[in-house]
């Protein structure tokens, strides 16, 4: 043993470094063999074998070689490889444009005649969302759904594409330069015969001097405007009273007092933007004034959804309102009338009409205390002689100093009268008229069926429709010319005094289309080869140079100023309106209620979605729910629930409604608040030859209407109902319960999901909503602990008007596809906001509840604890994160939500609507590239926006500051015209937003579940004469 | 009739001889399947093939062909998945519960319940994975590492089923293999042809029905029982806390659990009466299955379906006791709501029909017997129906309920999980002993030779 221990020392001597590492007792004893047989690299007889000529020839070298290329050839060969075109990056960066960086360009929103100023976010020279302009005076950075929407207009699949020929109905394509030199030569040739253009309203100083230039070329050219709502009953009522003018615009933000009779200011009469901004300035809960609305109509609108008291009425009896309103404030000595009222009496009409006296007691009291500070508007379908009577009613109370005289609407050309189009017609159908020219416009669905309008186009020289997609009038027309969308097109206008407003293009026309003035200018030009893409756009420089420029004294040279406008996207010019008042005694014997009140009064209203059918393409709009039935993809006869019974049909059944020999059949719905005996009927319906969206989808109420209107044109009494034993499902995304169910009345109310006071409760105890608070109750688990910037939201109540503006928005953020009618009907709709909407009350007079209801980013969220696979987590600034890769579509998070905040893909929904309508490659372009096409089988919900978080905290970086709650807004909060939502850094105890999210009056939806929400909504408080709701 | 209790029933009537049992277990797998076993296999084998097809058009689809709706996330597959896992327990409690308690009748029907656990839980775990928005990416559900870091979410009750439900299906396949193994032995030493031989030997694992085998073979039989018990009550509980751990009204329930098990053994009871009645008839088996243990089993019916009415009416107690209005409105609503029909149909079929099993004659009669079986499996189903369907179409606010209606996929997808549980039982009666040969030979008469001769009761 010695002996190995002092060999392994000396070993250990020798080599110090190394250890002695040993295999054998022979290496250990150091046997020569094995130090000889260290010595060799391999054993021996290893490579005995060895013989470099038997080997492969393939080298290690080529081996990698072809290892590396069918690998590569694997790869590609699997893969569903496709040469999706050119991709060219950009060799020369154009100088505006940074990859990944959106760029804001202003323009004009076309998509209703109000004209409102608008941001359009681009990128990468795509348009994909649409805000308001900041700077236009009258929308102010926001801009309602249609504007919103009109993103998917533009990339419609089904625009037309290049001009058609028709022949006996069937279109080919023809080219333009042949169908222009065509129709120059139609026109041309006129030989004295008329031609007719036909139009809506122009709001465009540079297309209304287009068209007077047209005028001038052809001599023969007629004008003829129309559209299907408008406030021509209201202006020349006006006009009958004080002799001149226009029905001013109304300080919705100063009035006490509001008195809507018929009129929907807040929803579709007027400018709704502007309407629900200054309205909402009066209902500030930071200043605890409030005004009181009062709504006295015949069913319920947005703006009956906002009134503090409401009574229903037909809307023949009116007039007699009006009257026994003016007698019964005479006669308490509040007023001072020109007029004799003694035939009516208040008590009396209350009684007839059933109507509560406790309201019209107080109405009439407000309106005596509040003098000057009151206003009373007739809705735009009200007959002359209400608006007459209702001017004088202002006149006498002193309200006029509630009319803007900051500004007017201004009109360019009067809509043609019923007179005027019918000698257009007589003149078509004598052979007077060489060509008919629809001017993007669609008579032939919007005239009323008894003027003949389409039959008589047949007997027309030449019809040529200029329109962006197929409809009714284009399948009449002999030439079918393409135009440009709003986002591709250069304008100006001017609806307003004191403002004008710029149109330019930020796209290059997608298709063979045309801007619509350049038509016209080719035809002036008389030759089809003057065309060019610019012709229009110098036209329009030209004529602000010469025309516009020289009236505003402008220092710049005309280049600077045109590019400064067109930046600014508006230009405020200093015409001042003139507003002259002369009260006009005469006007007074117009006064007399002596209507017939027989049968059942239809009342045809514009749709809150589609408008007068101008949006009925457009599948964000038809799948946004109706504002007060959440009905989408339809319309209906909205009738009340003792009209029903009376009528013996209930919610579905098919009614035929018969006015004179105009009939239509079309489903009942009972709406709650509806006068009884009255039907209300949406237009922009039924629509025919107008595309796959539009097709078939609803009724069209344009049948009932009549030129011969003893009301007005969208007013008819003495309807008769028959019930056609038929039955048709209405799409709702709300279930309708009955009111008389004693389960589940008001349990919005009694769950706290909606809570109310009134003002007068709140200016006595401002703690009356934070009383019936919940103490916080103990977690399971570990709070985290939220010390940087924190996400949240706040909603007031008392704002919002629940119009769903905000809906869409998000939708076009958001990339949210449309699920057609068959997927609301089975409650699948995807929006990821959605406006609840609850009645209290009873079914005639219902108190209604509106609450905008989103993901609440729950602290202690629900979801996200029953998530298998952590799809859906939370991040430490307090956002509720949906990881879509991740997402296995359990669906487990939207049970276990209590608020039903999330969004399931049943389908590819883009697949699945429409035989694959959305999966057009062109509908690719207006996606959000910042945001995630969801796929089928996933769950998703609203995001807070975080792909705008994420790009706010970038540019923060980048600028070396600290992101800030300010930094950020959310798509809905940039679109809500009352201005009801904020949102911002719960932790940052300066901003504006820890106000409203530490408000008085805010409250958690389901509180006492203590999954600790991040949106706080702002408790509404209702104007009324007591301190109970 | 006059009943002697010192002494226990005969579990084998007739006084079949060893080898006559042995013969008449076997006689199935000897014979070749006559007319009747192609009619009852292409039955099933139909609607196994509409399920097949309906489950082809919702993945090529999407769950979009089915009716779940926003509010109502599950719909059918999650109360088919609850159904079939109640109906699998049956088989463990009779095989495994009623094994440690010494309760020697239910070696007659033991291997069939069995067989039926297996094939029951089978059907049910189809449902989990294909009720997903994605099922191919059923595999995120399985704790792998991976370069992403991503891990699963061990506070979700989902992921307790996933456990839960495959260690039970392994562990009751493994009980039932074990003992099967005796039997497959038998089977090959009887069997003459080589097909089956060879098939019956890999099977029979080299067993030579040895005193050293037997010896193994009943302690690890006696362990696995006492594996499998927690098992019985493990599953369901587990199972119930799918919807007692979320916070939806209706769902959110400490009595679930209890509730759950009960619920799973009356209506896995039910439909092994609901089989057996038709296999000891077909199979010529009354002396092996005798009416006596469809007596004991409807019994076990009896018990359990009132203790699903307690917790019925616990329910309701509770729900006003607590003094939650959201807590007590479901159940109003479940009760006078919309789905009522379904609630009361639960009601009737599992509270109120199996009441008739309080007089012998109807616990002894097989027509009334097969009826209420059938109504107690409807009910239970139904069961599962109210507790997901009614208490998500309905939950806090009011703007988000809905009424879930089905779709003919729903109903096709249903009908094909009864295809093919039944195509694998009938594929089974024809496959392997349906009552075990070695066990029902141990208690027959004679059997267990004692100091008076086997003769103990004369």
């Amino acid at each position: 043993m010695s002996d190995i221990k002092s060999d392994n020392t000396q070993n250990m001597d020798s080599d110090q470094l190394e250890p002695n590492y040993w295999r054998s007792f022979e290496a250990l004893y150091n046997d020569p063999t094995v130090i000889e047989a260290k010595g060799h690299e391999f054993k021996e007889g290893v490579t005995d074998d060895f013989s470099a000529t038997g080997m492969s020839n393939l080298s290690r070298r080529k081996f990698l070689a072809l290892l590396g290329a069918s690998a590569a050839i694997a790869g590609t060969a699997c893969t569903d490889y496709r040469d999706k075109g050119e991709i060219v990056p950009y060799n020369i960066k154009p100088e505006e444009i940074t990859v990944g960086k959106p760029n804001f360009y202003a323009s004009t929103c076309t998509a209703c005649a109000n004209a409102c100023g608008i941001l359009i976010k681009t990128r990468e020279g795509r348009p994909i969302k649409v805000d308001g302009n900041p700077d236009h005076p009258v929308n102010k950075g926001k801009i309602c759904a249609k504007g919103q929407a009109n993103i998917l207009n533009l990339y419609d699949p089904e625009r037309l594409k290049t001009p058609l020929i028709g022949r006996n109905s069937s279109f080919n394509e023809v080219s333009w330069k042949d169908a222009d030199s065509d129709i120059i030569n139609a026109l041309a040739s006129a030989n004295g015969k008329e031609i007719a253009i036909v139009t809506n309203p122009i709001t465009s100083p540079t297309t209304s001097k287009v068209i007077e230039d047209f005028k001038s070329k052809y001599p023969a050219t007629k004008v003829y405007s129309y559209s299907l709502f408008n406030d021509d009953i209201k202006n020349s009522a006006w006009q009958k009273t004080f002799g001149s003018g226009k029905y001013p615009l109304i300080k919705w933000n100063e009035a006490k007092v509001i008195v809507a009779l018929e009129s929907d200011f807040l929803g579709v009469d007027g400018n709704k933007i502007e309407n629900s901004r200054l309205f909402a300035e009066g209902r500030d809960v930071e200043t605890k004034s409030f005004n009181r609305l009062y709504c006295i109509d015949s069913t319920l609108t947005i703006t009956g959804n906002n009134s503090d008291y409401r009574l229903r009425l037909r809307p023949e009896a009116q007039i007699e309102f009006v009257m026994s309103l003016m007698n019964e404030l005479s006669s308490k000595g509040a007023l001072n009338l020109s007029v004799n009222t003694s035939g009516y009496s208040l008590s009396g009409f209350a009684t007839k009409y059933n109507l509560n006296k406790k309201v019209l007691d107080q109405l009439v009291k407000d309106l005596a205390s509040n003098k000057g500070k009151a206003i009373v508007d007739a809705g735009i379908s009200l007959s002359e002689n209400v608006h007459v009577a209702v001017n004088l009613l202002n006149e006498a109370l002193g309200n006029f100093t509630m009319f803007r005289s900051d500004s007017v609407v201004n009109i360019f050309a009067e809509n043609s009268s019923v007179q005027e189009i019918d000698s257009l017609i007589q003149k078509i159908n004598d052979g007077n008229v060489a060509a008919v020219i629809h001017f993007d416009c669609n008579p032939v669905y919007h005239l009323a069926q008894d003027f003949g309008y389409k039959k008589a186009l047949s007997k027309a020289g030449l019809v040529v429709t200029l329109s962006e997609r197929e409809n009714e009038t284009t399948f009449v027309s002999k030439y079918v010319l393409p135009i440009n969308h709003n986002f591709e097109s250069w304008g100006d206008a001017k609806t307003r005094t004191g403002v004008i407003s710029l149109q330019q293009p930020v796209i290059a026309p997608l298709n063979s289309t045309r801007q619509k003035e350049s038509i016209l200018l080719t035809w002036i030009n008389g030759k089809s080869d003057s065309f060019n893409e610019t012709l229009y756009h110098e036209y329009l420089m030209k004529n602000w140079e010469v025309s516009i420029y020289q009236t505003l004294n402008s220092k710049l040279d005309f280049k600077r100023f045109w590019f400064g406008a067109l930046h600014d996207g508006i230009v405020l010019t200093n015409d001042i309106p003139s507003i002259s008042r002369s009260f006009n005694n005469a006007v007074t014997g117009l006064l007399s209620a002596n209507v017939s009140e027989k049968g059942f009064a239809v009342i045809i209203k514009e749709s809150y979605n589609v408008a007068d059918g101008s949006f009925s393409h457009n599948g964000w709009m038809q799948e946004l729910p109706h504002p007060v039935s959440k009905i989408s993809w339809d319309n209906y006869a909205a009738v009340s629930e003792k009209t029903c019974k009376d009528l013996g049909v209930e919610n579905f059944d098919m009614i035929e409604i018969k006015i004179g020999d105009r009939k239509l059949s079309l489903p009942v719905f009972m709406q709650a608040g509806t006068a009884d005996n009255v039907v209300v009927i949406e237009s922009g319906f039924g629509r025919q030859n107008s595309g796959t969206v539009a097709n078939e989808v609803g009724f069209n109420s344009n049948l009932l209407m009549s030129k011969n209107s003893n009301l007005s044109q969208w007013i008819y009494s003495d309807a008769t109902i028959t019930k056609t034993g038929d039955s048709y499902k209405l799409a709702s995304s709300q279930e309708h319960h009955a009111f008389d169910d004693p389960k589940v009345q008001d349990l919005h109310k009694s769950r706290h999901i909606i809570q109310e006071a009134t003002v007068a409760a709140y200016v006595k105890n401002p703690h009356v909503i934070k009383e019936k608070h919940h103490e916080d109750q103990p977690s399971v688990y570990d709070p985290h602990p939220y010390n940087g910037l924190k996400w949240g939201m706040a909603i007031d109540l008392n704002k919002c008007t629940g119009c769903g503006d905000c809906v869409v928005a998000c939708n076009v953020e958001n990339n949210i596809p449309v699920v057609g009618k068959d997927q609301v009907l089975v409650s699948r709709e995807m929006q990821w906001l959605r406006i609840d909407r609850y009645y209290s009350g009873t079914p005639e007079d219902p108190q209604v509840s509106m609450q905008p209801m989103l993901c609440q980013h729950c602290d202690q969220a629900p979801c996200e604890n029953v998530c298998p696979v952590v799809a859906t987590n939370h991040s430490p600034d307090g956002l509720n994160q949906m990881v879509y890769n991740r997402c296995v579509g359990t669906r487990y998070c939207s049970n276990n939500c209590p608020f039903k905040v999330r969004r399931f893909n049943f389908f590819n929904f883009r697949d699945h609507f429409r035989d694959s309508f959305q999966e057009n490659p062109i509908l690719a372009l207006m996606h959000n590239p910042e945001v995630t096409v969801r796929s089928r089988g996933v769950m998703e919900k609203c995001t807070f926006c975080v792909q705008r978080i994420s790009e706010g905290r970038a540019d923060a970086t980048h600028e070396n500051r600290k992101l800030k709650g300010s930094d950020i807004t959310t798509a809905c909060q940039d679109s809500c015209g009352s201005n009801a939502i904020y949102f911002g850094d719960i932790n940052d105890k300066e901003s504006e937003f820890y106000k409203y999210r530490n408000h008085e009056l805010g409250y958690y939806v389901l509180e006492e579940l203590n999954v600790k929400p991040n949106v706080t909504y702002i408790a509404k408080l209702r104007n009324i004469h007591s301190e109970e709701v | 009739m006059n009943i002697d209790y010192s002494q226990e029933m005969p579990t084998v009537a007739g006084r079949l001889t060893l080898a006559q049992i042995e013969e008449l277990v076997a006689k199935p797998m000897d014979t070749k399947p006559d007319k009747k076993f192609y009619i009852a296999l292409s039955i099933s084998g139909t609607l196994l093939m509409i399920g097949a097809t309906m489950l082809a058009i919702s993945l090529y689809y999407g769950t979009g062909m089915w009716g779940n709706n926003q509010p109502v996330g599950w719909a059918f597959p999650i109360v088919n998945f609850v159904f079939w896992v109640g109906i699998g327990h049956a088989g463990t409690l009779i095989s495994a519960i009623l094994f440690l308690l010494r309760q020697k009748w239910r070696t007659g029907i033991a291997r069939f319940a069995e067989a039926m656990t297996i094939f029951a839980v089978i059907c049910a775990g189809i449902f989990p994975v294909i009720h997903t928005g994605r099922p191919w990416l059923a595999g995120y559900l399985l704790p792998y590492p991976n370069q992403h870091g991503l891990w699963v979410n061990f506070t979700s009750p989902l992921l307790w089923d996933v456990f839960a439900v495959s260690t039970y299906l392994t562990v009751s396949f493994v009980f039932w293999y074990v003992g099967l193994i005796p039997d497959f032995a038998t089977m090959r030493d009887r069997s003459s042809s080589k097909i089956k031989k060879t098939i019956y030997s890999t099977f029979s694992l080299g067993w030579r029905h040895s005193n050293r085998h037997w010896t193994h073979y009943e302690k690890a039989y006696m362990l696995l029982a006492g594996f499998a018990t927690p098992l019985v009550l493990s599953v369901h509980t587990i199972v119930s806390f799918d919807f007692a751990v979320s916070i939806l009204p209706g769902w959110h329930a400490t009595i679930f659990p209890p509730y759950f098990v009960a619920g799973a053994i009356f209506s896995g009871f039910a439909m092994v009466v609901t089989v057996l009645v038709f296999v000891r008839k077909i199979f010529d088996l009354q002396h092996i299955i005798t009416i006596d243990h469809l007596e004991k089993m409807n019994k076990i019916i009896l018990a359990t379906g009132m203790m699903v009415g307690y917790a019925y009416a616990m329910e309701f107690f509770i729900a006003w006791y607590s003094g939650n209005p959201v807590e007590s409105f479901v159940f109003i609503n479940r009760a006078f709501g919309p789905y009522a029909w379904a609630y009361w149909i639960m009601v009737s079929c599992n509270v109120i029909f199996p009441q008739f099993f309080w007089f012998r004659k109807i616990r002894r009669s097989i027509p009334i017997m097969m009826v209420i079986v059938i109504f107690v499996n409807v009910g239970m189903w139904f069961e599962r129906f109210v507790i997901t369907v009614t208490s998500l179409s309905r939950d806090f606010l009011p703007s988000s309920w809905a009424y879930y209606k089905p779709t003919l996929v729903d109903g096709g997808i249903l009908l094909g999980s009864f295809g093919l549980f039944f195509t694998l039982v009938i594929l089974f009666t024809k496959a392997l002993p349906v009552v075990s040969i070695s066990e029902i030979k141990a208690v027959a008469d004679g059997a267990q030779p004692t100091h008076h001769g086997g003769e103990h009761h004369e």
